[in-house]
C-alpha cells in the first residue's frame, strides 16, 4: 500500500477534530490553548501534502505552513500572557470561573 | 430661476426652526412669536401660491429642479399641481393654527416649537416634492419629531404616551418598510441601469408589466393605506391621537393622513394603473369596513380624543372609496373631502385641547354644559362637528356629495352601504356635542375662562376656511378638478390600451 | 518591485514602530503627548492614501492588489482609528500603569486591517488577519485592573484562535483543489468538488465569526461589555470591515466554486443575522451590549451587498462600511464621555443627557438614527444602495427583511433617545466634553448629517472604487 494524499489528509482531519474536542471540553486554558495548537498542525500538515502531491511545482504550501508556525507562536505568546494576567487577578486558569460577563 | 412661493414657504419653517435654536431657550414669547411668525409667512404664500395658479397653463407650475445625484438619478424637484395646491394650503392653515393651539405650552418651550416647524416643514415637503426619493424622504422626516412630541408632551389617560408613540411609530415605519421596497421596485423596474430616474413624472411614462403592477401596488398599498389608517390598519390612529399633545393631533390627523390618500392617488394609481384597477374593490370594500366599523366604535366612545380619533378614521373611509371609484368624479370627491376632513378634525382636536387645558379631562359623562362658560369653544365645536356630518353650506358637504355620485357608478352595494354610514356619523357626533356643550350649567366649570387673544387663531381660521369654503365650493373644487382631471384621463387611457392590446385585464 | 504599491503599508510600520521606541523611551509621563503623535501620524497616514487612488494595479508576483478598492477601505481603517483616537484619548489616560503601548497596538492592528484589503493571495490574507486579531486580543485585555477587560480579552483569543484556525483550515482545501494560493488564478469550475465546498463552507463559518455574523455571534457581546470602550469601538468597526474587506476578496475575487454554491449560504446567514441581531437586541439594558447586537445587525445588512455580487452591491458594502464606521464610533464617543462621567455603561444613566450636554444627545441621537437607515441621515441611503442591489437581480426577500427589521430596529435606537430627551437627569451637573471629544462627536454628526442630504460626495468614490474591484 502506496501512502498517498488521502492517508495524509486523514491524518490532518484526524488532528483537527482531536483539537476542537479539546478546546470545547477542557477547562484548563492552557489546555485549551494546545487544543487550538494542535489544529493549527493539523493544517500545516494538510499544506504540505497538498504542496506535494497537488502543486509540486512551487513551495507555496510549505510557505504557507511556515508562517502558520510562525503565527501561532505570536499567538500562544500572546495567549499564555493573558493566562498569567487571569492568574494574577483571580487566582484561577479554569475556563468555568470566566463568569464576569455572560457567555 | 424663476422665483418658487412654495420652494419659499417650505424653506420658511425650516428657517425659523433654526432661529429658534439661537433663542435662549426662557425667552418663551419670543419663541412663540418666531414660530408663529415663520408660519405666517409660508400660510401667505401657499395662498398666493394657490390663487395664482394659472388653470389655462394647467400641469405642474412653481417648478424647481435641481439634480442631487446624478448617479442615481435623484432630482431636487419641487412643484405644485392641483392636487398637491389644496393639501399645500391645508398643511399651512393647519400649520398656522397649530402653533396658536400650542400657546400655552410652558415645557420646554424652545424644543417644543423646533420640533413643531421641523414637523410642519416635513410634511409641506412631501405634497411639493416631484421626486419619489425626496418625497420619501420628507415624510420619513416626520416620523421622529412625532415620536419624541408624543413622548415628552403627550398625555396618558388610557394609554400610556409612551405605548401610544412607540406604537404610532413602529406602525408607520412599519408601513413605509413596505412602502420602500415597493418604491425601489418601481425605480429599478421602470428603466434600465443607467438611465434610472426617480422623477414621478418619467416613472408614470414606463410601462409595467400587469404581474408587476398587481404586486407593486399592493406593496405601496399597504403602506400608504396603513399611513391612512385603512381599515384593518387603523389601530394606531386612536391610540396615537388620544396620546399625542394637541398640536400634534391637529397635524396628524388633518395633513399627515392625507399623505398617504396622496401618495396612493399620485404615484399608486398613475404609475400602476392596472394594478389600481386590479385592488380597487378590495379597497372599496376596506372602505366600508372603515366607515363602518370605525363609526360603530366611535359611538361607544366616552374619551373626547378617541371620538374624534375613530371619527377620522370613518371618515378616510369616504376618500378610500371615492379613490377606489377611479372615475373623475369620485376622484375629485376623495381629494376635497381630504382638504374638508382636514380642517374639520384639526379644528375639533384644537377645541377639545382647550377643553382639556382648563378642565383637565376629556371624558366626556365629566363633561356637560360647557356652551355656557366657554360660548368660543362652544362654537368652535358645534362648526367641526357639523361640518363632520355633511351639513350643507359647510365645507364637506359637496365633497361628501361628490363622492357618492362618483362611488355609486362604480359600486352601487357599497356605495348605499356607505352613505348609510353618515346616520352613524351623525349619532355619535350629536350625542358628544349634547353630553359635552348643552345641558344645565355645571358650578364646577364656574370660574373656567373662555379662550382669548392669540388662543383665538385655530378657531378664526379654521372656522371661516369652514365657512368659506362651504359657501364658496367651486374655488375648491376647480382646483382639485385641475389636478385630478388629468391624472384620471391619463389613466382610463392606460388601462383601456392595455386592454386593447390583447395583454388585458385578465 | 513597486515599492509605490506599498507606501502606506510601509509608512504605518515605520510609524507603528517610531511610536514603540517613542513609548519605550519617554515612559509614563508622556502619554498625552503620545496620542497626540498618534494623531498627527493617523491623519499622515490618511493624506497618503489620497495619492493612492487611481494606481489600480497588482504586484509582488500577485500577492498584494492595490485598486481603488482596497484604497476606499484602507480609509474606512484610518478614519475609524483616528475618531477613536480623538475620543478615547482621555479614557485611555485614565489607565494605571503603563498606557503606552495602546497607541502602538493599534496602529498595528490597523497594518493588519490594510493588508487584508489588499490581499492578493491567501497567505497575504491569513497573515494581515492575525496581524490584526493578535494586537486585538492584547487590546481588549488592555485595562489590567479590570477583571472583565483580562477575562474579555482571555474569551476573544481563545474564540479568535479557533475561527483563525476553521479558516485555516478552509483556506488548505482551497488551496488543496485549486492548487494555488493566488486569487487571480484560481481557476472557475462549474461543478464544485466536496473539497472545495467543505472548504468554502469553512471560510464562510471563519469570516462570519469576524464579522460576528449569526450563528457566530456569541462572543461579541461579551467581548464589547468587557473590552475598554474604544477598543470596542474599533473592534465593532474597523475590525469588522476589514472582515468584509476580507471576504469579498476571497468569495468576490477568488473562491472557483460557482457563485450558486456559497451565495445560498451567504444569503441564509445574511436574513437570520438581521433578524436575530435585532430581535436580541430589543431587550438589553447596557448601552455596550445593545450596541454590539445592533451591530450584528448592521453585519447582515452588509451581508446582503456581498450576496449581490456585482458592482452595485460592492459599492453598496463601502459606502455602508464608511457611513456604518462613522456613525458608529461617533454613538461610542459619546458613550465613552458619558461613562467617564458616570461609571456606568447602563442606559439608564443616559437620563436627561440634553440637560447635562445638549452636543452629545443630539449627537447620540443622529448616530443612532442613522445606524437604524432613517432619512435624512446618511445610514438611509446606505442601506438603499445595499438593498437595491439585490432587487435588481429581481431576488426581493432580502430587501423585505432588511427593512423590516431596520424598521423594528427603530424601537430599541429610539429607547435610548426616549430616555436621553425624555428623563429628568439623576445628577444634573453637566458633563464636560475635552476638545478631542468635542472634535470627533462634531465630525461624526456632521458626515452623518451631509452624506445623508448629499450621498453623491462618497457614492462616487464608492462606486468607482466597486468598479475597479471588478476591473473595470
Amino acid at each position: 500500500m502506496t501512502i498517498g494524499l488521502e492517508h495524509y489528509l486523514a491524518v490532518g482531519a484526524m488532528l483537527f477534530c482531536i483539537g476542537l474536542y479539546g478546546v470545547l471540553t477542557k477547562r484548563n486554558a492552557v489546555a485549551v490553548l494546545m487544543g487550538i495548537e494542535l489544529m493549527l498542525n493539523s493544517v500545516n500538515i494538510n499544506l504540505v501534502a497538498f504542496n506535494r502531491f497537488v502543486a509540486p511545482a512551487d513551495f507555496v504550501g510549505q510557505l504557507f505552513a511556515v508562517f502558520v508556525i510562525v503565527v501561532a507562536a505570536a499567538e500562544v505568546a500572546v495567549g499564555l500572557a493573558l493566562v498569567i494576567s487571569i492568574y494574577r487577578l483571580r487566582d484561577s486558569i479554569h475556563v468555568d470561573d470566566l463568569n464576569l460577563l455572560k457567555w | 430661476m424663476n422665483f418658487s412661493p412654495i420652494a419659499i414657504a417650505l424653506l420658511a419653517p425650516i428657517v425659523g426652526a433654526m432661529l429658534l435654536i439661537f433663542i435662549p431657550k426662557d425667552e418663551r414669547r419670543l419663541i412663540r412669536w418666531i414660530a408663529a411668525f415663520s408660519m405666517g409667512i409660508a400660510l401667505l404664500l401657499s395662498l398666493a401660491a394657490y390663487f395664482m395658479y394659472d388653470f389655462v397653463k394647467g400641469g405642474f407650475q412653481y417648478t424647481i429642479s435641481i439634480p442631487w445625484v446624478k448617479e442615481l438619478g435623484i432630482t431636487l424637484a419641487l412643484g405644485a399641481d392641483g392636487l398637491s395646491l389644496p393639501m399645500l394650503l391645508l398643511t399651512n392653515l393647519i400649520g398656522f393654527s397649530a402653533i396658536f393651539a400650542s400657546w400655552n405650552i410652558d415645557k420646554r418651550t424652545k424644543e417644543f416649537f423646533i420640533l413643531l416647524l421641523l414637523l410642519i416643514a416635513g410634511v409641506m415637503g412631501t405634497f411639493v416634492s416631484l421626486d419619489l426619493f425626496v418625497f420619501f424622504l420628507f415624510y420619513e422626516v416626520v416620523v421622529i419629531p412625532i415620536y419624541i412630541m408624543v413622548i415628552i408632551w403627550g398625555s396618558s389617560k388610557r394609554v400610556t404616551k409612551e405605548y401610544a408613540g412607540m406604537k404610532l411609530t413602529i406602525y408607520l415605519l412599519i408601513g413605509s418598510a413596505f412602502l420602500l421596497v415597493g418604491l425601489v421596485a418601481l425605480y429599478l423596474n421602470a428603466y434600465p441601469a443607467g438611465q434610472r430616474t426617480f422623477l414621478m413624472s418619467a416613472l408614470a411614462q414606463a410601462s409595467f408589466s400587469e404581474s408587476f403592477q398587481i404586486y407593486c401596488f399592493a406593496l405601496l398599498a399597504f403602506g400608504f393605506g396603513s399611513l391612512l389608517s385603512m381599515f384593518p390598519f387603523h389601530s394606531w390612529s386612536p391610540d396615537g391621537y388620544a396620546g399625542a399633545p394637541t398640536a400634534v393631533s391637529m397635524i396628524h390627523a388633518g395633513v399627515l393622513k392625507k399623505i398617504g390618500g396622496y401618495g396612493l392617488l399620485r404615484i399608486g394609481v398613475l404609475t400602476l394603473p392596472l394594478g389600481a384597477k386590479f385592488w380597487a374593490p378590495v379597497i372599496a370594500l376596506l372602505a366600508v369596513g372603515n366607515v363602518a366599523y370605525a363609526g360603530f366604535i366611535a359611538l361607544a366612545q366616552k374619551d373626547l380624543k378617541y371620538v374624534v380619533g375613530y371619527s377620522s378614521v370613518s371618515h378616510m373611509g369616504y376618500v378610500l372609496i371615492g379613490l377606489a371609484a377611479m372615475n373623475v368624479i369620485g376622484v375629485n370627491g376623495a381629494v376635497a373631502n381630504m382638504f374638508a376632513h382636514g380642517v374639520m378634525s384639526a379644528l375639533f382636536f384644537a377645541m377639545i385641547g382647550w377643553v382639556y387645558e382648563r378642565t383637565h379631562t376629556r371624558w366626556i359623562p365629566d363633561l356637560g354644559g360647557l356652551g355656557h362658560q366657554m360660548p368660543r369653544v362652544a362654537t368652535g365645536m358645534l362648526l367641526a362637528g357639523m361640518a363632520g356630518l355633511g351639513l350643507p353650506g359647510l365645507v364637506s358637504f359637496v365633497p361628501e356629495f361628490t363622492i357618492f355620485i362618483g362611488s355609486f357608478a362604480a359600486y352601487p352595494v357599497l356605495a348605499v352601504l356607505a352613505i348609510a354610514g353618515v346616520v352613524i356619523t351623525a349619532l355619535y357626533t350629536l350625542r358628544v356635542l349634547a353630553n359635552v356643550l348643552f345641558g344645565p350649567r355645571r358650578a364646577e366649570f364656574d370660574d373656567l375662562q373662555d379662550i382669548k387673544g392669540p388662543e383665538m387663531v385655530p378657531l378664526v381660521v379654521l372656522g371661516a376656511v369652514l365657512i368659506l369654503a362651504g359657501m364658496f365650493p367651486w374655488y375648491l373644487m376647480d382646483m382639485v378638478n385641475a389636478g385630478v382631471q388629468p391624472i384620471v384621463d391619463t389613466v382610463l387611457a392606460k388601462v383601456s390600451q392595455m386592454t386593447a392590446l390583447g395583454g388585458g385585464v385578465k | 518591485m513597486n515599492f509605490n504599491l506599498l507606501s502606506t503599508e510601509i509608512a504605518t510600520a515605520l510609524f507603528g514602530s517610531v511610536l514603540l521606541i517613542l513609548s519605550l523611551v519617554t515612559g509614563k509621563d508622556a502619554r498625552r503627548g503620545l496620542g497626540h503623535a498618534t494623531l498627527a501620524g493617523l491623519l499622515v497616514l490618511l493624506l497618503i492614501t489620497f495619492t493612492q487612488y487611481g494606481i489600480n494595479s497588482g504586484g509582488f508576483s500577485g500577492t498584494w492588489i492595490l485598486d481603488d478598492y482596497a484604497v476606499f477601505m484602507k480609509q474606512v481603517f484610518i478614519i475609524a482609528a483616528i475618531l477613536v483616537v480623538f475620543a478615547g484619548k482621555s479614557y485611555v489616560e485614565d489607565f494605571t500603569g503603563n498606557c503606552n503601548e495602546f497607541y502602538v497596538l493599534m496602529v498595528f492592528a490597523l497594518l493588519g486591517m490594510m493588508g487584508m484589503a489588499s490581499a492578493g493571495d491567501l497567505i497575504t490574507l491569513y497573515v494581515s488577519l492575525e496581524t490584526m486579531t493578535i494586537s486585538f486580543y492584547i487590546l481588549v485585555a488592555y485595562n489590567l485592573t479590570s477583571g472583565k477587560s483580562a477575562e474579555a480579552g482571555l474569551k476573544y483569543l481563545i474564540l479568535g484562535a479557533l475561527s483563525s484556525a476553521v479558516i485555516l483550515y478552509g483556506m488548505s482545501l482551497v488551496y488543496g483543489a485549486a492548487g494555488t494560493t493566488l486569487f487571480a488564478k484560481m481557476p472557475p469550475v462549474s461543478v464544485a468538488s466536496p473539497v472545495l465546498l467543505l472548504g468554502a463552507v469553512m471560510l464562510v463559518a471563519g469570516f462570519g465569526f469576524k464579522i460576528a455574523a449569526v450563528p457566530f455571534h456569541m462572543w461579541s457581546p461579551d467581548i464589547y461589555e468587557g473590552a475598554p470602550t474604544p477598543v470596542t469601538a474599533f473592534l465593532a468597526v474597523a475590525s469588522k470591515a476589514a472582515g468584509f474587506a476580507a471576504m469579498l476578496r476571497v468569495f468576490l475575487g477568488g473562491t472557483p466554486v460557482a457563485p450558486d454554491n456559497w451565495l445560498g449560504i451567504i444569503a441564509v446567514l445574511a436574513a437570520i443575522t438581521m433578524i436575530i441581531g435585532n430581535l436580541v437586541a430589543i431587550p438589553q439594558t447596557g448601552i455596550k451590549r445593545m450596541l454590539a447586537y445592533s451591530s450584528i445587525a448592521q453585519a447582515g445588512y452588509i451581508l446582503v451587498g456581498l450576496m449581490a455580487a456585482d458592482p452595485a452591491g460592492v459599492n453598496g458594502v463601502l459606502f455602508y462600511s464608511m457611513i456604518y464606521a462613522v456613525a458608529n464610533v461617533g454613538a461610542f464617543a459619546v458613550v465613552i464621555a458619558v461613562e467617564r462621567a458616570t461609571g456606568s455603561d447602563e442606559i439608564a444613566v443616559f437620563g436627561g443627557l440634553w440637560q447635562r450636554q445638549p452636543l452629545l444627545a443630539s449627537v447620540m441621537t443622529v448616530c443612532l438614527l442613522s445606524l437604524a437607515g432613517i432619512p435624512p441621515m446618511a445610514g438611509f441611503v446606505g442601506k438603499f444602495l445595499l438593498f437595491s442591489a439585490i432587487m435588481d437581480q429581481g431576488i426581493y426577500w432580502p430587501a423585505f427583511i432588511g427593512f423590516v427589521m431596520s424598521m423594528i430596529s427603530v424601537y430599541y435606537y429610539l429607547r435610548v433617545a426616549l430616555v436621553i430627551w425624555r428623563d429628568e437627569p439623576k445628577d444634573p451637573a453637566p458633563i464636560a466634553v475635552e476638545s478631542g471629544m468635542r472634535l470627533a462627536v462634531m465630525a461624526a454628526l456632521a458626515v452623518t448629517v451631509v452624506l445623508g442630504v448629499y450621498p453623491a460626495v462618497l457614492s462616487d468614490l464608492s462606486l468607482a472604487a466597486a468598479k475597479s474591484f471588478f476591473g473595470m
